[in-house]
């Protein structure tokens, strides 16, 4: 074998490029120009309406994002494409043939650093503004609770007792969503609002945003929750999940039934089915020992009207005046102990939970079955 | 000054081991780094067919709006092994353990990796965790997806514990093989062979093993502490008592970011090799793609929150990871352009190798480009959870890894078999591996902007036609794939001889026969420059012999 020479430093040689190549760079700019103006102009909305402000922005973001993005795929894959068929060995190309041996070219790599780079920090700029308006809010909101379930959503409303399972929103009105979960993890999206937060249980998430378009609009799961995720939009009869934005005339009628409807619903977050007591076997003198110590102090042994704090027990599951509970499920003794368990509040006033009274679930069983004995 | 740098020979660097005779030692348990890279492959791209059944099972379930092929539990169950076995089965194990164990070490003028004993217990234990992850489908498997978040996956089937168990084996298995390539390129290259000669897939593995040993064991913690939330009750990731579900995504990004570009890296490093190769011109910018290398391995740490932007993260962490994702652009740009410089003003010669590298160009840089956009916080707010995620994922997954895997595996196959694989076949199936795949992730860009949400066994009956697509088109993309696995049995027995070195390529496992004999190198070469100049004669010196059939040196005694 030959002895190895060292290379030179400087071997390269000096390239110049053709005109077919300058042709080529032509057509490429051309098509990529289209691209842009083809980003500007897409008509998104015919297929995904924008329904709130935020919506806007965020196509804006996502237009300017698509067109440098194809703009630049266009420039790459043309590129290699015209250089995969123009320098492509012929019929007659000796075997040994070796290409331009070329290995580096420090101006041309500095600006091929330094355009992207650009393009980058153009993009981040644009990006962080349009976040910055999305994560601050707008003040003077209305504020709902969006609260994930398996399989389905629901939503509190300031001064509606209860949980309902529409969404209204008023057209115009500043709003803040939380977001927040009741088992498994679950996202809030929108597609027409193009926001999206993920329903994680302890944690409450936040979306700002002001309708600016009436019309009712899907909400989709978009984090895994289980047997029946795919469920979790309007596709499906069985959980219609709308959100409808209202003009402001048609909200306040719609507001108005709902808090009247709901004048008796319980503010109490139902309780995990897990968690659901096991009510046989109480005993019914304990419980009427610790009825004396820890409620007695709210609730009367009278009838339902007769006041203290909270409402009169005697009788409580066979009252025929009220055979309800306050959040509208029937009285029985299971609808009772969730109330232990999960405490209540609205209409009726505040009952601390099961931790803020310090009951046992044995505490809770024993006192179901004294308040079965009270007729 | 070359003279004085040769190696004399005789030294430690030929301290060798007689070649175990018996087919156990010799086929089974193999400490032979070719062995175990063949090991890798055969066990991986056995996976492979089941992970790709389970995607076609996906895909015809979704032919119709409604499911109807599988009930949902099944459908979560199927995706949910699909990517796990892709992730961990399939790309990892056949860009490290098997790409990168039967061709690293050649390239670096070493006989083997600094610890054989220990590649022979990493492969070992990566088919009895591919198996158990199998198993888990007899005890009702995960059904969560790949990701398994709590506290979904803690109502998940007795089966998702098995899963957990099974993907934490993988990462020991990762750990050790990181920890193994990172001691063999720090200390067992030839003389001469310095950081700036190396070839670039030895770059790729170089960046990728830190990344396998430091990321996978914040998996490893958050997986032990899965199982022993689920068997044991310990409520880590249980809000009511004081633990918390966003750990649980905190620590299983922080290393599946990094795994990323454990799947990339060194699919970055294969399409280094192959375009210079036959393009017949040097790499272009060896210095920066060696370097963007680098640079994407140490940002690729700082980055993983972005999986969480819709999680609940404080805006004040949203911002510096929106940007940091950003960043990342610019050393893959600087890789990608540096590619397509480097076909400029070569001699193409256009095999299948070849097609599929410059495919990967073509779609890589596609899901690069969506990964900018999903970086940017807005506009995931609106994608993220949705087939666009999935759209880009799989561009970057199989159009860029697996792409790349396909262009090496048509590349290096004669340095395990002696064999060339048949280039007609093959390029029949890069045409319907390259429509197929992108007429089944491209509609799914335009699929989740408009509303479909990923994992989901049925959806909004609008979508029907495009999912229709995707699914005729992926049985075109399969139809490729089992192309592909014809050849390489067909090819095995009855491809054309290669040679030793079929491609002109000048990197050392080209230097010695096909396929390469036990000890890699009967006398350990010596470097004088990187590998690249195809018009100079080869910078290497002491391989007179490899080619000859004089006997290999007497193996030192015992």
């Amino acid at each position: 074998m030959e002895s190895y020479e060292p290379l030179p430093e400087n071997r390269d040689p000096v390239v110049h490029l053709d005109r077919q190549f300058w042709i080529v760079t032509a057509v490429l700019a051309v098509l990529a120009l289209l691209s842009i103006l083809f980003w500007i102009w897409a008509p998104i909305t015919i297929f995904m309406p924008e329904a709130v402000d935020k919506a806007q922005e965020i196509d804006a973001l996502f237009r300017f994002l698509a067109a440098t993005g194809t703009a630049l795929w266009i420039f790459i894959c043309g590129y290699v494409l015209y250089f995969s068929l123009a320098f492509r060995r012929h019929a007659g190309t000796p075997e040994n043939a070796v290409g331009i041996q070329i290995h580096d070219n420090n101006k041309l790599e500095f600006w091929w650093t330094v355009v992207p780079t650009v393009f980058v920090v153009l993009m981040a700029i644009f990006s962080i503004r349009i976040w910055y308006g999305i994560e601050v809010a707008p003040g003077n909101t209305l504020v709902v609770e969006a609260i994930g379930h398996q399989w389905y959503y629901t939503f509190r409303y300031p001064n509606v007792n209860g949980e309902v399972k529409e969404m209204h929103l008023p057209l115009g009105q500043p709003v803040t969503v939380h977001v927040t979960s009741a088992d498994v993890i679950h996202s809030f999206w929108i597609p027409a609002m193009r926001l999206k937060q993920d329903m994680v249980p302890g944690l409450i998430n936040t979306m700002e945003f002001t309708p600016t378009r009436p019309g009712k609009y899907e909400i989709i799961c978009t984090e895994f929750c289980g047997m029946f995720h795919g469920d979790m939009h309007s596709g499906t009869k069985e959980n219609p999940a709308y959100v409808y934005i209202d003009r402001p005339a048609q909200y306040a009628a719609w507001y108005a039934r709902t808090e009247r409807q709901q004048a008796n619903a319980s503010n109490a977050v139902a309780a995990p089915a897990s968690n659901q007591l096991k009510l046989a076997g109480g005993d019914a003198a304990a419980g009427a020992k610790m009825f004396a110590t820890k409620c007695s102090a709210c609730h009367a042994l009278g009838p339902f009207d007769q006041r203290i704090v909270g409402p009169g027990l005697k009788g409580v599951l066979y009252d025929p005046a009220h055979p309800q509970l306050v959040d509208g499920d029937k009285a029985t003794p299971d609808n009772v102990a969730k109330i232990l368990q999960n405490g209540f509040k609205g209409s009726m006033g505040q009952m601390p939970n099961q931790a803020g009274n310090a009951l046992s679930n044995k505490d809770i069983v024993d006192l179901v079955a004294y308040l079965k004995t009270l007729r | 000054m070359a003279a004085t740098a040769v190696h004399a020979g005789g030294g430690l660097a030929d301290h060798i081991h007689p070649e175990p005779q018996g087919f156990v030692r010799k086929y089974v348990f193999s400490i032979d780094h070719k062995i175990i890279g063949i090991q890798y492959m055969i066990t991986a791209f056995l996976f492979m067919i089941l992970g790709g059944m389970l995607a076609e099972l996906i895909r015809v379930q979704l032919m119709k709006a409604s499911g109807g092929l599988m009930t949902p539990e099944t459908y979560n169950e199927v995706y949910s092994i699909h990517g796990s076995t892709m992730v961990w089965l399939v790309i990892i194990p056949l860009l490290t353990g098997g790409f990168g164990n039967l061709i690293f070490p050649v390239q670096i003028g070493a006989r083997d990796v600094a610890f054989p004993w220990l590649n022979m217990l990493s492969f070992w234990i990566f088919p009895v965790a591919g198996l158990m992850l199998y198993a888990s489908f007899l005890m009702g498997a995960p059904t969560a997806g790949w990701t398994e978040y709590p506290p979904m996956s803690l109502q998940g089937q007795a089966g998702t514990s098995m899963w957990a168990a099974a993907i934490f084996l993988i990462g020991v298995s990762s750990t050790m093989t990181g920890i193994n390539f990172l001691v063999t390129i720090l200390k067992m290259r030839a003389p001469g062979m310095t950081y700036t000669r190396m070839p670039l897939f030895v770059w790729g593995q170089f960046v990728t093993a830190p990344l396998l040993m430091i990321a996978t064991t914040a998996l490893g913690a958050a997986l032990a502490a899965l199982f022993v939330q689920r068997e044991f009750g310990v409520a880590f990731f249980d809000p009511a008592r004081g633990g918390s579900p966003l750990l649980w995504q905190h620590m299983f990004w922080f290393y599946s970011h990094p795994a990323v570009y454990i799947m990339i890296l060194p699919a970055f490093g294969m399409i280094s090799e192959i375009l210079p190769t036959f393009s017949r011109k040097p790499i272009f910018g060896y210095k920066m793609i060696a370097f963007s290398s680098c640079a994407i391995a140490i940002l690729g740490f700082m980055v993983w929150a972005h999986h969480m932007f819709t999680s609940g993260l404080a805006p004040a962490l949203q911002l510096p990871f929106m940007v940091l994702t950003m960043l990342i652009a610019i050393p893959t740009g600087v890789k990608i352009f540096s590619w397509v410089a480097t076909l400029w003003g070569g001699v193409i010669h256009m095999t299948t190798s070849m097609m599929f590298a410059i495919g990967f160009l073509a779609t890589f840089t596609l899901g690069g480009i969506t990964g900018v956009f999903l970086a940017a916080v807005p506009f995931d707010l609106h994608a993220h959870g949705t087939y666009f995620i999935v759209a880009h994922l799989h561009y970057v997954l199989v159009g860029g890894s697996l792409m790349g895997i396909l262009a090496g595996l048509f590349y290096w196959y004669p340095k395990m078999t002696g064999r060339l694989m048949n280039e007609t076949l093959g390029k029949w199936a890069f045409w319907l591996f390259f429509i197929g795949f992108n007429g089944t992730f491209l509609p799914m860009h335009w699929l989740g902007m408009w509303g479909q949400p990923r994992r989901v066994a049925m959806y909004d009956p609008q979508f029907q036609g495009w999912n229709q697509v995707a699914s005729w088109f992926s049985f075109v993309m399969t139809a490729a794939l089992i192309l592909v696995l014809i050849n390489a049995l067909w090819s095995m027995r009855n491809g054309k001889r290669s040679g030793h070195n079929p491609w002109n390529a000048r990197t050392l496992e080209w230097q010695i026969p096909s396929p390469m004999p036990y000890y890699n190198f009967k006398h350990v070469p010596s470097v004088f420059a990187a590998p690249y100049d195809f018009a100079e004669p080869l910078p290497y010196r002491g391989l007179e012999e490899e080619l000859t059939g004089a006997p290999p040196p007497v193996p030192a005694a015992h």
